[in-house]
């Protein structure tokens, strides 16, 4: 261990003689002090929060990924030409200590850096913050500046209701001229457009379970809905009406004609009722009542479709409810941590590639690297489309099964599923948008991304490194 | 070593010459490009120095930039984030100023797609206004010969916010003309000799503000307002006006396709038909979304015209408006009539039928053609239209209180409550933002409104029958003394806006 630290003290200092932290420290104070200055945002207060924590934070995450991969590449892979390794090389430290002590000097820099310029963010955020009108303040109090979580229905196995339709109808295969894939698909979206669509004069219920009441008693409560109207409206909108309350006490079915009476009724603990113009086709989030679930923190939300138009409510993400769960500094600070395992997985890279590739090289190889990792979709369509080569235009699948498909689609898919390790983390829009980032996701985010995915580059580069002949990368002497 | 110094000079010289060449065809290969139309090779105009660096500095690369960008903002959108969106429309419009297409897509999206996500007018209107500030304070700063950004900056004005499509569009007439009162004065038409020489510093800083904010030339808006108004200019279909004759100035002496210079055509005479039906502001009040207007029947012969310049323009498309044509005559005549302008009414009837001999079947007198309208537009749906025949019909009942006609007048008092309680019930059934949004002002509004213009002196009604019609309806001498309206005749023919 005291190999390891000692490695890691000579890191921080080299990193300290190029003048990296000074010169990156001046950056990222000059770029999260002056960014909000030429920032473009909506006019509103929530707005110019959200995008200031947008961007300074990616600001944040993208000099220091850069100041990353250019240490992490650079450090190792130089020692290694001007045959400095061979030196330390030759002194009882394993290689794997250096190859360690290396990276942690690398994370520990990265924190340093991230700490200030966090801090940085937080204190000017908070002070902008504080010298908005009270009304404001109260919006991005219960917006912005918290951690909320939000609560869906668990998504019903419409593919398994989907396989049994396919057995039931089509037991002896598809019907001439329709590809297997292609029934599969209308079979499955027919299947799951009987989940999310509401005819006109008809109800939907959603009963949802917001977590532990006592926690939640006298907080906001907001409901963001998203949904798709089959007949368009000429203005883009529909009135849409809503009702909430504990399930046990909500009243029963109402007749349109007693809700279009009396449409804003509220009865605190029994029922809430409102409606609202709406837009299709896009998110719209409104406040509800407080305390409109039972003991057991339950909420039945209902929706009346009294248009003239079906509406569809998309399974994923067609209706959530919006509750508090934290604070925002802590909410912060966890954000901030996933952003420091991300750099952690950068320098992992990094280093792995210099082990065994000169500076320049090693660069190249792991920015692509970066950009094969931003290219999922292009793998999930490999996926999809059961190959690379010779899809059939009128089917959208891949005909032939040549080799180099065979090939492609199992690599696409092992490459994705290692993607996936590090996907669905997204601290900024989660801080920008007020969401809670969990202790759990914070844990699962530190396992997937550091132990992990870190893990395979850090055992894949100290295996190279151990192997490695120094002697025959000296160059210029 | 004199044959290798002499065989140096010589490449030079080769170089030199290769050079020239090239400097030659480049210039030449520049005016094919340019008369063709296949790249943009003028500079980029009034560019700060950061824009015009960047898009050099960046090359090809700057497309790749601005897809990237835009793929962000359609995500973002798509997920209902709105607050970069102004940063990234600002982003992309700047990686490609010369990209008309990329300005009016970025303005619209904001203006149309975003705006209308929004539950209360007052959060759409931002977005509204950002779509015509990309346009016209910084798309037009950098392409001032671009027709088609001047035609979608007018048809925001003109569609947008003048029209009734959108729930908020009472509010956005309302912001707008709280906002050009600012700069053109509270009351009454612009005083263009103050706009134009201003005096005083209350008068220079309305003008800056005309100019600076607005972007708007009193000079022109003069030249504009003497050819097709008077207009209202605190109403969007005036700026719908002034833009797409702007643009048209701008943009005649360029080679350009036809087809644009005939939608910025066609954004003038349709506003026009606008403004004939409710170009004039009625009342502004304090309180958001307070707004009443009423027809412009001054406009109709400038509208007239302005469908005849067009249809001669098109001779290919001539018979196609013919209709649009024969249908505003037809509402010219019966808008007049309504509003007790018989005689104007019986000359634009005489000029329909000459026009389009056989537009009313089975042929009639002006008075049963007038009639026939009204039962038609009984079951009209435009609130602007049902609007303006109340009015027109209240005009009539007070016209007959005056010469004494009362039973005439009662009629068509109750007339005017039978058209309105018709309208308002047909709407009944909308739900209430639907109701708000086209449902008509009280009956008495309207009433009064009508009353007050009448009995202003600007009216001109004969002494006599004013006097008759205040003792009747028991109205004191002095009051609705000043005028009521905000337009006024022109007092002699203009010539057409020049550059």
């Amino acid at each position: 261990m005291q190999q390891v630290l000692a490695i890691t003290k000579l890191t921080l200092k080299a990193a300290l003689r190029f003048r990296l932290v000074q010169v990156l420290g001046t950056l990222l104070l000059i770029g999260v002090v002056a960014l909000p200055a030429v920032i473009e945002h909506d006019g509103t207060a929530r707005g110019f929060i959200q995008i200031i924590l947008t961007y300074t934070l990616s600001l944040i995450g993208v000099l220091l990924g850069f100041a990353t991969l250019w240490l992490s590449c650079g450090l190792l892979a130089r020692e290694i030409e001007d045959a400095q390794m061979q030196m330390l090389d030759v002194k009882p430290v394993a290689r794997w200590q250096v190859w360690v002590g290396k990276w942690l000097g690398i994370v520990a820099l990265n924190a340093g850096l991230l700490l200030v310029s966090g801090a940085v963010v937080y204190a000017l955020m908070m002070y902008r913050a504080n010298k908005l009108p009270a009304d404001e303040q109260r919006v991005l109090a219960e917006e912005i500046f918290v951690a909320r979580g939000a609560a869906r229905e668990p998504i019903p196995d419409y593919k398994a209701d989907a396989r049994l339709v396919l057995q039931q109808n089509f037991a002896s295969g598809p019907p001439a001229g329709v590809e297997p894939q292609q029934l599969e698909a209308f079979i499955e979206a027919r299947v799951k457009a009987q989940y999310e669509a509401v005819e006109p004069l008809h109800i939907r219920e959603w009963t949802l379970d917001l977590g532990d009441a006592a926690d939640l008693r006298d907080a906001p409560i907001y409901l963001r809905v998203k949904y798709n109207a089959a007949v368009p409206s000429g203005t883009e909108n529909y009135l849409l009406w809503w009702e909430a309350g504990p399930p046990e006490r909500i009243m029963n079915l109402l007749t349109e004609t007693t809700f279009r009476n009396d449409p804003y009724g509220y009865v605190p603990g029994h029922y809430y009722r409102t409606n609202l113009m709406m837009a299709y086709e896009g998110f719209t989030e409104f406040k509800l009542a407080p305390n409109l679930f039972n003991d057991q923190g339950v909420i039945k939300v209902r929706f009346y479709n009294y248009t003239s138009s079906p509406m569809s409510f998309p399974l994923e993400d067609g209706l959530e409810v919006l509750v508090r769960r934290g604070g925002f500094g802590l909410n912060y600070a966890r954000g901030l941590g996933i952003l420091l395992f991300w750099l952690s997985l950068l320098a992992a890279i990094g280093l792995t590639a210099s082990t065994f590739l000169a500076f320049p090289v090693a660069a190249f190889c792991s920015i692509c690297l970066l950009i094969i990792s931003f290219s999922t979709g292009t793998l999930e369509q490999i996926i999809e489309e059961g190959g690379i080569t010779q899809i059939n235009a009128n089917t959208g699948y891949a005909d032939e099964g040549s080799i180099l498909n065979k090939i492609a689609v199992p690599a696409a898919r092992g490459t994705l599923a290692f993607l996936q390790l590090a996907r669905g983390f997204a601290p900024i829009d989660n801080l920008s948008s007020g969401r809670v980032i969990s202790w759990n996701e914070f844990a699962m985010a530190l396992v997937k991304i550091v132990v992990l995915m870190g893990g395979m580059f850090a055992l894949l580069g100290i295996l190279i490194f151990n192997k490695r002949e120094l002697a025959t990368a000296q160059t210029g002497h | 070593m004199g044959h290798r110094k002499g065989y140096k000079i010589g490449l030079i010289c080769v170089m030199i010459a290769m050079l020239s060449l090239a400097g030659v065809t480049l210039n030449s290969l520049n005016k094919s490009r340019a008369e063709l139309g296949l790249t943009r090779v003028q500079p980029l105009e009034n560019a700060p120095p950061v824009l015009a660096f960047t898009t050099k500095a960046l090359g090809g690369f700057r497309g790749l930039i601005a897809n990237a960008l835009w793929i962000r903002a359609s995500k973002l959108q798509e997920s209902g984030k709105y607050f970069e969106m102004v940063q990234l429309s600002d982003w992309i419009t700047k990686l490609q100023p010369h990209l008309a297409a990329v300005w009016v897509h970025q303005a619209w999206n904001m203006a149309y797609n975003i705006s209308i996500k929004f539950n209360e007018p007052k959060d759409r209107w931002p977005w509204v206004h950002r779509g015509i500030r990309l346009l016209r304070d910084e798309g037009l700063q950098y392409n001032p010969r671009e027709p088609l950004i001047y035609r979608e900056l007018a048809w925001f004005y003109q569609h947008k916010i003048g029209e009734y499509l959108d729930d908020a569009h009472n509010f956005y007439k309302w912001y707008l003309a709280k906002e050009m009162s600012e700069a053109l004065g509270p009351k009454g038409p612009p005083n263009w000799a103050e706009l134009l020489d201003p005096k005083t510093d209350e008068q220079r800083a309305r003008v800056q503000l005309l100019r600076e904010k607005y972007k708007l030339d009193p000079a022109f808006m003069k030249q504009v307002d003497d050819y097709y108004g008077p207009l209202e200019w605190r109403l969007p279909e005036s700026l719908a006006i002034y833009w797409a004759t702007f643009g048209l100035t701008k943009t005649e002496a360029e080679k350009l396709k036809r087809e644009d210079l005939i939608t910025l055509r066609r954004v003038i005479y349709q506003s026009l038909q606008l403004a004939f039906r409710r170009g004039k502001l009625v009342r502004l009040g304090e309180t958001e979304g307070d707004i009443l207007y009423g027809p412009n029947i001054h406009v109709v012969k400038v509208a007239n015209e302005a469908y005849i310049r067009q249809m001669e323009m098109q001779p290919d498309q001539a018979e196609h408006m013919s209709t649009g044509h024969r249908n505003f005559l037809g509402m010219a005549v019966y808008f007049l009539y309504t509003h007790n302008r018989k005689e104007a009414a019986g000359e634009w009837y005489k000029y329909l039928l000459e026009r389009y001999p056989g537009a009313v079947q089975p042929p009639k007198n002006l008075d049963d053609y007038a009639l026939s309208r009204i039962s038609e537009d009984v079951g009209e749906i435009d609130h602007n239209r049902v609007k303006a025949i109340i009015m027109g019909v209240f005009e009539i009942a007070f016209m007959n209180y005056g010469v004494g006609e009362d039973d005439v007048a009662v009629n068509h008092e109750l007339f005017a409550q039978r058209l309105w309680t018709r309208f308002m019930e047909a709407i009944n059934s909308a739900d209430q933002k639907q109701r708000q949004r086209v449902g008509l002002p009280p009956l008495k509004e309207l009433r009064e409104e009508v009353l007050a213009r009448v009995l202003s002196d600007d009216y001109g009604l004969d002494p006599i029958i004013n006097a008759q019609l205040r003792t009747r309806l028991n109205i004191p001498a002095d009051a609705y003394r000043t005028p009521a309206t905000t337009n006024a005749p022109p007092a002699a023919a203009a010539p057409e806006p020049q550059p």
